[in-house]
């Protein structure tokens, strides 16, 4: 009873990822439609919140979650958490489309994070998680909770897919301080998602 | 470097900004499965892609939804109606002949030609597929291409339909270096707010220029971002998001990539509204 009260998806009995993706696995399309109820919004708002374009961003979140139509078999055979690899994805995507943008489009050094397995990502104690809806406050929190120049070199480099240096350069502030201000975050987002599960 | 420090850059590492002998190290330890490490660094992933969750809150167009749905229908659909797999043609040339005591002249010519057909047959393959794989990298890289003329060509559109609008007001904002060009903003309280300059200088990529509203009381409030294009040309349209009769004036500012929720930098170009 207790594990049913803690499970992500509560309300009206809603299936979980993993029975939606077993769906998908059979070509429902109905499944589909409910993922992106799901998590279209969150995509979308972190697709645009990089591309800044909305027709690119349309673009991007089409292409995202047909990827997951296609790539549902994956995901049944390793079973990870959805929602990360579904962000991760999209982030890497977004910061494709701005690289290129800029014109500096760059080799990526993992070239291979927008197929990121399934399993490569831990959600910690899935069946303790907290909704996203609470988890969202909890990283707003955080981040505002955070002094504005650690706050922005966070952002710079997951937002804008900035380098260690290019921040540096572009606050002004030496190499050493944004790695620190980038670790402390990090960290503290860290032991913060940690506590929300506890 | 142990497990105990190496476990502070896992999130560095999600994040594909660690460099240098600390990811060098940490990867070390993830090629021979470190038990610590790769869980550590999974978690990590995980961590930091919660990071998604802070971007400001945007509704997805309506019809996305649709479109996502159509296009998965359809490729369903043609999957079902598609030809015999490639795979299964490369099998069957593959299957071995029935084999035999003895063997003509004739037959061994015939085996070595077939098994130059299958070689070559599996090569040409090969080379279509990477043929096909690049062919289909270069299609998105057109599409994304294209996708971006596009916001380009509606944000064209956007401005013209500013700039010709009989209620839009039109300010000079005078830049405070004088070789600097000027630049036109156009503001409309329905359509927003557009702004145009030729003859930009070049700017580094981890900067930005701020437009922002500055009102007769109070801090000013970010319009947007917008850097000159590769012809020194700048444009954009943005939301008045304040009263218009509170606007005293318009001021752009140079801010780091992304822009800055106030103004970091001196005024580069203003204009009073009124």
């Amino acid at each position: 009873m207790l594990l049913a009260v803690l499970q992500p998806w509560p309300e009206g009995n809603q299936p979980t990822d993993a029975a939606l993706m077993e769906r998908l696995l059979q070509r429902d399309a109905s499944a589909l439609e409910t993922l992106y109820d799901r998590y279209g919004r969150p995509v979308y708002s972190l697709v645009l919140r990089i591309s800044q374009q909305p027709a690119s961003a349309e673009e991007i979140v089409q292409d995202v979650f047909l990827q997951l139509w296609r790539s549902a078999e994956r995901f049944q055979i390793s079973r990870g958490p959805l929602e990360p690899w579904l962000f991760t994805m999209a982030r890497n995507r977004a910061l494709d489309f701005l690289r290129l943008k800029r014109e500096k489009q760059r080799r990526r050094e993992d070239s291979t994070d927008s197929d990121l397995p399934f399993s490569a990502v831990i959600r910690p104690d899935p069946e303790g998680d907290i909704d996203m809806s609470r988890r969202s406050e909890k990283v707003r929190a955080l981040m505002s909770s955070l002094p504005g120049p650690q706050r922005r070199a966070i952002e710079l480099a997951f937002f804008e897919g900035l380098s260690h240096s290019e921040i540096s350069a572009a606050m002004g502030e030496a190499l050493g301080t944004v790695k620190s201000w980038i670790r402390g975050g990090l960290l503290r987002l860290r032991e913060s998602l940690e506590e929300a599960r506890s | 470097m142990d497990c105990e420090q190496l476990d502070l850059l896992y999130e560095e590492y999600a994040l594909g900004i660690l460099e240098g002998e600390d990811r060098a190290e940490l990867e070390a330890h993830l090629a021979r499965g470190c038990a610590k490490c790769t869980p550590g660094v999974a978690k990590a992933r995980y961590v930091v892609s919660q990071l998604a969750l802070a971007a400001p809150e945007a509704e997805p167009p309506a019809a996305l939804r649709g479109k996502i749905l159509d296009a998965a229908r359809s490729s369903a659909s043609s999957a079902r109606s598609g030809t015999t797999p490639v795979r299964s043609t490369v099998t069957s040339i593959e299957k071995p002949q029935v084999k035999r005591p003895m063997f003509p002249a004739w037959a061994w010519a015939a085996a070595a030609a077939l098994a130059l057909m299958t070689g070559y047959s599996i090569r040409q393959m090969e080379l279509q597929t990477t043929q096909l794989a690049e062919l289909h990298r270069e299609m998105n890289l057109a599409t994304q291409q294209s996708k971006a003329l596009q916001d380009q060509l509606d944000q064209g559109r956007m401005v013209a339909s500013i700039m010709m609008s009989p209620d839009s007001m039109s300010l000079k904002l005078m830049p405070k270096d004088k070789n600097m060009p000027m630049v036109h903003a156009y503001l409309n309280p329905q359509m927003g707010v557009a702004i145009t300059a030729a003859e930009m200088p070049a700017m580094p990529p981890a900067r930005t220029l701020q437009l922002w509203f500055v009102p007769k009381a109070g801090k000013p409030v970010s319009a947007g971002i917008f850097r000159p294009d590769a012809q020194g040309q700048v444009t954009l349209v943005a939301p008045v998001n304040m009263p218009m009769d509170e606007i005293a004036a318009l001021a752009v500012t140079e801010e780091p990539a992304g822009g800055s929720p106030q103004p970091t930098s001196a005024i580069a170009w203003m204009a009073q509204k009124n």
